[in-house]
């Protein structure tokens, strides 16, 4: 700090010559904190959630589940599973005399016919004979 | 000075945080630092009345935007940040005022200095006073704070948002226009 200083500086000193009044600073602290305004003091209300707003969750997933399932029963509605194709079939080869013109008919493709066998030659004892005429 | 003596700024900040306590709190820092304010506000406006409204816009803007104090930096500098702002604030109304260029030195400030009943300086530091009057605002606010309040750099820096070198060569340049001024006014 010495060696900032001026020569003009060094015989000046520090004191800047101004004054305050008397007790300024013991008025003006009183003053002060006297005429601070008041502040508001944020007081957290907490509201009780409505019905709907409780419920909602459990509504949407509800509403969810109830989608998903009627999209699953439309798809299997249009297209059946591959499950159903299968009876479908052992249906129509044991019940009707002709079952080579079922499968002319266009009732069942070539896959589902080797599906259906498949599913005979797993099960020997409920073997249908007239399954053998027919892939003869 | 009892009450300097019990100012604890660590327990203070804790107590500003709670609305209950918020305003004996504050009267706690109005008495710590309110003289310190002041001096800083006055060698700025020069004028005292002019300094006791600053310094009370000071704490009023202290005491409403207490919350926006995070705590990360001291109260101190905070303080001190907000009482430049308004002396600049003050400054820059009184330049409107009495049809002086922003861009003009405060000398028109110092004018009524010697007829002040708080002035009992002598020719020599009313003749200090009229050269920082003529510096420019920036310099002034770093000569004050380097020359009468011995702030060291590192805090200047914090205060004011300049880096330490900079506020080096403010000061530098201050001194010498303040020779400047003494030579040529002799």
């Amino acid at each position: 700090m010495k060696q900032e200083e001026s020569e003009i500086l060094k015989g000046l000193g520090k004191d800047p010559g101004f004054k305050v009044p008397e007790n300024y600073f013991e008025e003006f602290n009183k003053r002060m904190l006297d005429s601070l305004p008041e502040k508001e003091i944020k007081t957290q209300v907490i509201e009780k959630p409505s019905m709907w707003v409780r419920v909602r969750p459990y509504v949407y997933a509800a509403a969810s589940f109830a989608g998903i399932w009627c999209m699953i029963t439309v798809f299997n509605q249009v297209n059946g599973t591959n499950d159903n194709k299968i009876g479908e079939i052992a249906s129509k080869m044991q019940t009707e005399d002709n079952a080579e013109e079922f499968m002319m008919n266009g009732g069942a493709t070539e896959y589902d016919i080797m599906t259906y066998q498949d599913s005979v030659m797993m099960d020997a004892e409920d073997q249908d004979t007239k399954l053998n005429s027919v892939t003869k | 000075m009892a009450a300097r003596s019990t100012y604890d700024e660590a327990q203070v900040i804790e107590q500003l945080r709670d609305p209950i306590t918020a305003r004996t709190a504050f009267g706690k820092v109005i008495e710590h630092y309110s003289s310190t304010l002041y001096w800083q506000i006055r060698r700025l406006v020069f004028n005292h009345d002019d300094a006791n409204d600053v310094l009370q816009n000071t704490f009023i803007k202290a005491w409403t935007s207490i919350d926006h104090f995070r705590g990360d930096a001291r109260l101190s500098t905070w303080l001190y940040k907000i009482a430049i702002n308004e002396s600049i604030t003050f400054i820059n109304k009184q330049k409107a005022l009495n049809h002086v260029s922003i861009d003009d030195d405060d000398s028109f400030l110092v004018n009524q200095l010697a007829s002040d009943e708080y002035f009992d300086g002598d020719d020599a530091q009313l003749k200090l006073q009229r050269a920082i009057a003529t510096l420019p605002e920036k310099q002034r606010i770093v000569f004050n704070l380097r020359y009468y309040d011995e702030m060291k750099y590192e805090d200047m820096s914090e205060v004011l948002g300049t880096s330490v070198g900079a506020l080096k060569a403010s000061y530098h340049h201050a001194l010498k226009k303040i020779e400047s001024f003494f030579q040529d006014n002799d």
